[in-house]
């Protein structure tokens, strides 16, 4: 096979690099799906629906919606109001793409504002309850029994292992997603920021500030994590004890 | 019947056959210099589980439990999404929702459908 690729106009590169082989892991998740189509468990049709949904959403959307929020006050009380219309105006439809949404993302979605005073930080204890339509899929992390369990006991520990060590004059409020509602962080607008557009503010609003796991701020446009987390949790003795306010709410 | 158990500790023989320390998407793609962080069959997977969900066939959080209680055991040393795989397979196996021996014939008949090109 050639390395080059080659345009209609003439020009040619080296083609982008693959992985050249077959692996059981791709052979087995088209196997099972082939299987499940068979036996009627869901249609060919529905798998497409559902992929090309997923292979359409990411946090691009949320980040438009916290910068759209920041630049318009009337935006905002929208959001805060009623999060699953003000996110039609940005394009974001939580019924797609059947109608009615999908089994995993439950079309009540609240967004919470950060102040001076109060962070938020989201969590799924139950499973990896996510606003997926505007965050897109759920980083491994997040999905881990690590992050959920400690998340409740230790926020502010959990939140230093990101790099996000909080004053201990600002609250501390864990939301847990549930089988029935989403939340997503409202971040506060960082300074320096001023007379920014939509489209720079968006740029620094990425997927962990809208987790709580990270703070916007001129020069951060990519989530890079400082620090390995532990796998296991560490013994209860070595945390401090940390104020009722400040565990999950 | 308890799922806990049954999910967490009893391997399934075709699965342990396929898993493969090597052949990860995190061992693979940096050995082709490929930069993409996921597999190209992680969307059709995700999409998988949503079908599986919205027909009632298998509902997410029980999914989940399980997954989570295969991700702590069994296929703990396994990567994402390598173990969400794995796991999904083993519970539908589990389930009854296809049998092993249907996904050995058919694993088979991709295989030789895929190299054939």
């Amino acid at each position: 096979m050639s390395n080059a690729h080659s345009h209609g106009d003439g020009s040619e590169h080296p083609a982008a690099p693959m992985v050249e082989e077959i692996t059981d892991f791709e052979v087995l998740e088209i196997a099972v799906r082939e299987l499940a189509i068979e036996h009627g468990l869901f249609t060919a049709d529905d798998h497409r629906r559902f992929t090309e949904w997923a292979e359409s959403i990411g946090p691009a959307a949320g980040s438009r919606l916290v910068a759209k929020a920041w630049t318009d006050p009337a935006f905002k009380a929208r959001v805060l109001e009623d999060a699953v219309a003000a996110c039609k105006e940005i394009g974001i439809d939580w019924a797609e793409p059947t109608g009615f949404g999908t089994p995993s993302d439950y079309m009540n979605l609240r967004v919470l504002e950060d102040t001076p005073t109060l962070h938020h930080v989201i969590v799924c204890t139950l499973c990896s309850c996510y606003p997926r339509p505007l965050l897109g899929m759920s980083p491994e992390w997040y999905r881990t029994t690590n992050y959920r369990r400690r998340l409740v006991r230790w926020p502010r520990q959990v939140l230093a292992e990101f790099g996000l060590i909080l004053p201990p004059e600002v609250e501390v409020r864990v939301e847990d997603s549930n089988q029935k509602c989403r939340f997503m962080v409202l971040p506060m607008r960082p300074a320096g920021t001023e007379n920014w557009t939509e489209e720079q503010l968006a740029e620094i609003v990425t997927r962990d500030c809208m987790i709580g796991v990270a703070l916007p701020r001129p020069g951060r446009t990519a989530d890079i994590h400082p620090v390995q987390k532990a796998r296991r949790p560490v013994k209860r003795t070595s945390h401090p004890p940390e104020t009722a306010h400040e565990r999950k709410k | 019947m308890n799922a806990k158990s049954d999910a967490a500790t009893e391997r399934i023989a075709l699965l342990e056959a396929l898993r493969n320390d090597q052949k990860t998407w995190n061992v693979l793609a940096p050995r082709y210099g490929v930069t993409n962080p996921n597999p190209p069959w992680k969307t059709s997977l995700i999409a998988m589980c949503d079908c599986l969900a919205a027909s009632g066939a298998l509902p997410v959080l029980e999914r989940r439990q399980a997954e989570d209680e295969l991700s702590n055991s069994i296929y703990s040393n396994v990567p994402a999404p390598e173990r969400q795989l794995l796991a999904l397979v083993h519970i539908m196996l589990k389930r009854g929702l296809v049998t092993e021996s249907e996904l050995v014939s058919r694993i088979s008949a991709v295989r030789a459908r895929l190299e054939s090109a």
